[in-house]
């Protein structure tokens, strides 16, 4: 008796999960048959992933289809994009992943089985989330100006931890050294939180990441802000200066979210695309997630994003061949 | 002369010798660096070198103590298992979860000789069913059920 | 008497009604992923973060929750049942466990890793609300320096797991390694031994390798033999419960791997593969006859199965007291904590002391719905050892190569297995012990990652890890361990030569 029960319970918590499992699906129209999928190269959880999550469902009401949320995590965001830059170009697969990573992606893997510029068509960005430059406290200083008489005082103090061998932080943290003529040395880890908890256990003492890795720290005195990226201040943390207040280079790294299909697919189903995204990104429920995100909403045309990824290739892939920081 | 071997030692020797020589060979190319700043080759090749002088060993000892044999080795299962797990690999993409599914019962039930045809055939369809119930519908896991150029 | 309060306002949030539901279907759910073979709770936590949505912040973290340490119930019955490790964590189990069922007494291995983890749940829970402050200082003094002399002693540990040679485990430890290290080494950015291949630039995924050499190497190698190879079963009940003395052997096994887990948990990344393999260790350790190790000792389920429950809960801790990840899983609860609006950091066990108390004390609930449900299906699963072997393989062979695809939704991870099967089998042939093979395999590319980052920042100096005073401790314990290691050999080899 009781075994039977403890199954029927068990069935129906399966029950219950095949019920949330349903994809967001609604009725048919001409321009999508069939599922749209958007590929997140990346583990669920992250900022590609909620972001998926939260423009999936209105994307589904928009385009009268179901629209499934798929990670395919692997290889620095390129297994995912992989996949979609060799689906079939007709708008039914969709990524959204970190373009930062993207634009590195052809000078740091020389043996990228894809074109990212003609293997993928831009649909539109998505969102933009500045980097917070911090300190561990027992660095001593709080100001840009303290910190680059520091870094000169003491070359090779300054420990900057970032989140993988050429990833955006760690060009940022090449950029700005070369512009001010600092040495800091650069200490890779795995992943962004790994480079945060680093940091704030002193084993490295300089982090250049996401608002959301590094102001709740900054917050509680863990950490001591110095600067911000972005065109202007944050809203939450009034006192950091922006990169440019600072003279630090590199003013706009940071995050950037995009959402791109495959190459070759027609220019009327990009454009209903980006349509429907800029619709969905005006929404004030998806600008107040964006925002707890740490990112501000950064909607523009295909050719905008084109543009953004074409300088992004030539400028941060340029510090990454200077560097040397090549796969080999 | 076989006397002499002891077969267990001996091939784990020779394993332990092909791989590390293998990620020697691999890893030729990359950089050792110092101590204070290691290339990523430094590691590879230290592991690798203890790995060899273990093979060595073994090798050694193999050849040197008293005879060890090997359970004698059946090829019905050696094969039919990678079997099944190859078709399932090869189909699934291509022809769904189901027809993957009920083929890799099959094949994996023909590894011992007590299979009954029927009865194989037809627990694969229930498990089939079941494994499209449970991973697809259930848990999400985005594979087509059957072959999507059919129904696609 | 703060503590007090917290924990009335945890209680009062854990056992409202809607929060028992979720912590229940959450236990449930993850009791079913943990039994199915690679399909492991992250994938499935991912899969229902965004219907987390809709729930309050408190009843979708005592949920997701439920899915995690639920699995961690549930991975030790296919170690058990089929001796197929589903996940990091119960690859010890295999070891003595499915031994066990294999002489008759699956039903006392299931019943008493159920209550293991049940006992280390309870355990952990009072920990989590009394020493969580005093631990997360703990987790922060550990930099690349602590955790590589603390892998280092992982290892050594593994080695003295093994129940065969000490040399073969050893050359199997390096073997781990090695393969440990294909895919992009994280001081450089290079690509190492990856052949071109794309996937394997994140390195080789544990599951496939851990199904491959356990599951399917032992499937052919059983399909050899002719009448032994079927697991006995028993069906009275008396059997399926653990005895007096079975519970007597066991209980300081449990003890002493709650305080393993308990500590080792908080730590980054050691969360699933350390407490377990060091639990083990430890019990062989101190046992008074070693040799039974491997052979069905119940030591051998309980210890690494509360190390493993324990370390499961404790991984929460750096999530709640600091904001920061401990393994794949929390950072998944973060991401489920950000979209529920709440900005995960130091502040959140001030700001959200509902949630966070709440999220404690429902883990307690949690383990003992837990422990319900599990010790009547005890009596289920062994009943499904009486399927007949010849049609219990196939579908084992099925599950595996689906659980395998949904790790990271890709082909080659089956291919990954298919090739360690065949190696799997290759070792049980030799006679060599896969499990420090695992181990290594976890274990060695943190070691690198930290080994190296330890010198970069110290700019070469190796003293450092004589001069940080915890390094040092962890160290000297290897020392004394290999040492312990030896001597009895050396005394033997002196004897023999002596009796010559």
């Amino acid at each position: 008796m009781k075994t039977r029960m403890i199954r029927a319970l068990a069935l129906s918590a399966f029950a219950a999960a095949a019920f949330v499992a349903v994809p967001f699906s609604a009725a048919k129209a001409q321009d999508f048959k069939g599922p749209v999928r958007i590929v997140v190269p990346f583990a669920p959880g992250g900022t590609s992933d909620i972001l998926a999550r939260l423009i999936g469902p209105k994307l589904s009401d928009a385009i009268k289809t179901s629209v499934i949320v798929e990670n395919k995590p692997g290889a620095a965001g390129n297994l995912g994009a992989e996949a979609v830059a060799k689906a079939k170009p007709d708008g039914h697969t969709l990524l959204l992943m970190d373009v930062g990573n993207l634009s590195t992606a052809p000078s740091l893997f020389p043996d990228l089985n894809f074109n990212i510029q003609k293997d993928l068509a831009p649909i539109g960005m998505v969102m933009f989330g500045p980097y917070v430059l911090a300190v561990h406290p027992s660095v001593g200083v709080s100001t840009p100006k303290d910190l680059v008489a520091y870094a000169k005082a003491n070359p090779g103090k300054l420990t900057v931890a970032n989140s993988g061998v050429g990833a955006v932080n760690h060009i940022t943290a090449i950029t700005i050294a070369k512009a001010l003529g600092i040495q800091w040395k650069n200490v890779p880890y795995k992943g962004g939180s790994a480079a945060s908890r680093a940091v704030i256990s002193g084993e490295s003492n300089t982090i250049i990441n996401g608002t959301t890795a590094t102001l709740p720290f900054v917050v509680n005195k863990q950490l001591v802000g110095i600067a911000v990226s972005g065109d202007q201040r944050l809203p939450t943390a009034k006192d950091l200066p922006t990169f440019k207040e600072a003279g630090f280079p590199a003013g706009d790294a940071g995050t950037w979210q995009g959402l791109l299909t495959t190459g070759g697919t027609p220019a009327p189903l990009v454009n209903k695309l980006n349509a429907e995204l800029k619709k969905i990104l005006a929404m004030p429920d998806v600008q107040a997630k964006i925002a707890e995100q740490g990112g501000v909403v950064k909607a523009g045309s295909p050719a905008d994003f084109a543009k953004w990824l074409d300088n992004s290739v030539k400028t941060w892939g340029g510090v990454i061949k200077e560097n040397g920081l090549k796969a080999q | 002369m076989s006397r002499r071997i002891d077969w267990p030692d001996l091939l784990l020797g020779l394993f332990l010798l092909l791989v590390a020589t293998g990620t020697l060979v691999a890893t030729r190319k990359l950089g050792v660096g110092t101590a204070a700043n290691m290339g990523p080759g430094y590691m590879p090749r230290v592991i690798a070198i203890a790995v060899i002088l273990f093979g060595l060993f073994f090798t050694g000892r193999g050849l040197l103590r008293s005879h060890l044999g090997i359970a004698q080795v059946h090829l019905r299962p050696l094969l039919a298992i990678p079997l099944a797990v190859a078709l399932f690999s090869l189909l699934v993409e291509v022809a769904g979860l189901a027809v993957a599914s009920l083929i890799t019962i099959l094949a994996a039930a023909y590894a011992t000789h007590e299979v009954r045809a029927r009865e194989a055939v037809i627990f694969g369809v229930v498990i089939a069913a079941a494994s499209v119930l449970l991973f697809v519908k259930v848990l999400s896991l985005p594979l087509p059920i059957w072959p999507p150029d059919l129904f696609g | 008497m703060e503590l007090l309060d917290n924990l009335m306002l945890g209680l009062s949030t854990a056992f409202q009604f809607k929060n028992l539901l979720f912590c229940l279907i959450g236990a449930l759910i993850g009791t079913a992923i943990g039994v199915l073979p690679g399909i492991g709770p992250i994938p499935t936590v991912a899969l229902l973060l965004p219907f987390t949505f809709g729930l309050e912040p408190a009843s979708a973290m005592i949920m997701l929750a439920g899915i995690f340490y639920g699995a961690q119930y549930g991975g030790s019955t296919t170690a058990i049942l089929v001796n197929v490790p589903g996940e990091t964590s119960s690859v010890v189990t295999c070891i003595d466990g499915h031994e066990m069922a294999r002489q008759g007494r699956a039903g006392t291995a299931l019943a008493i890793a159920a209550l293991s983890s049940f006992f280390a749940g309870t355990v952990a829970t009072v920990v989590i609300a009394v020493l969580s402050l005093p631990l997360s200082a703990l987790a922060l003094k550990f930099t690349a320096v602590e955790y590589f002399s603390l892998l280092v002693l992982g290892l050594i540990a593994a080695v003295v797991m093994a129940h065969g040679s000490v040399m073969k485990s050893l050359a199997m430890v390096l073997l781990g390694l090695l393969i440990g290290l294909i895919g992009i080494d994280v001081n450089s950015g290079v690509a190492r031994m990856t052949f071109g291949i794309t996937e394997l630039s994140d390195g080789i995924d544990f599951v496939p390798v851990a199904m491959g050499l356990f599951g399917l190497g032992e499937i052919i190698a059983n399909l050899e033999r002719k009448d032994e190879r079927r697991v006995v079963t028993s069906q009275r009940f008396r059997d399926l419960m653990p005895s007096w003395a079975d519970l007597k052997q066991a209980f300081p096994a449990m003890l002493r791997g709650t305080a393993i887990g308990s500590v080792l948990g908080v730590l980054p990344g050691g969360g699933a593969a350390l407490p377990p393999f060091t639990a083990y260790a430890l019990e062989k350790k101190v046992a008074r006859d070693p040799s039974r190790f491997g052979k069905g000792a119940i030591e051998g389920v309980a210890g690494p199965e509360a190390a493993n429950n324990a370390g499961a809960q404790t991984s929460f801790i750096p999530l709640l007291t600091l904001g920061v990840p401990s393994n794949a899983l929390m950072a998944l609860m973060i991401g489920a904590l950000m979209m529920q609006g709440i900005q995960p950091g130091p502040q959140v066990m001030t700001e959200q002391p509902a949630l966070v108390w709440g999220l404690i004390a429902s883990m307690w609930a949690g383990n003992l719905m837990l422990l319900v449900i599990n010790l009547p299906l005890v009596g289920v699963w062994v009943s499904m050892l009486k399927i007949p072997y010849r049609l219990l393989f196939p579908a084992i062979v099925l599950f595996c190569c689906i659980g395998t695809y949904g790790i990271s939704n890709s082909l080659f991870n089956v291919w990954l297995m298919l090739g360690c099967a065949v190696i799997g089998y290759f070792f049980i042939k030799i006679g060599v012990e896969p499990a420090p093979l695992l181990l290594g395999l976890v274990l060695g590319p943190q070691l690198e990652e930290n080994f190296r980052r330890a010198l970069l920042l110290s700019d070469g100096d190796f003293t450092v890890f004589i001069r940080h005073p915890i390094s040092a401790v962890l160290l000297g314990v290897v020392a004394i361990l290999l040492l312990a290691m030896l001597s009895p050999a050396v005394l033997r080899k002196r004897k023999e030569a002596l009796t010559e």
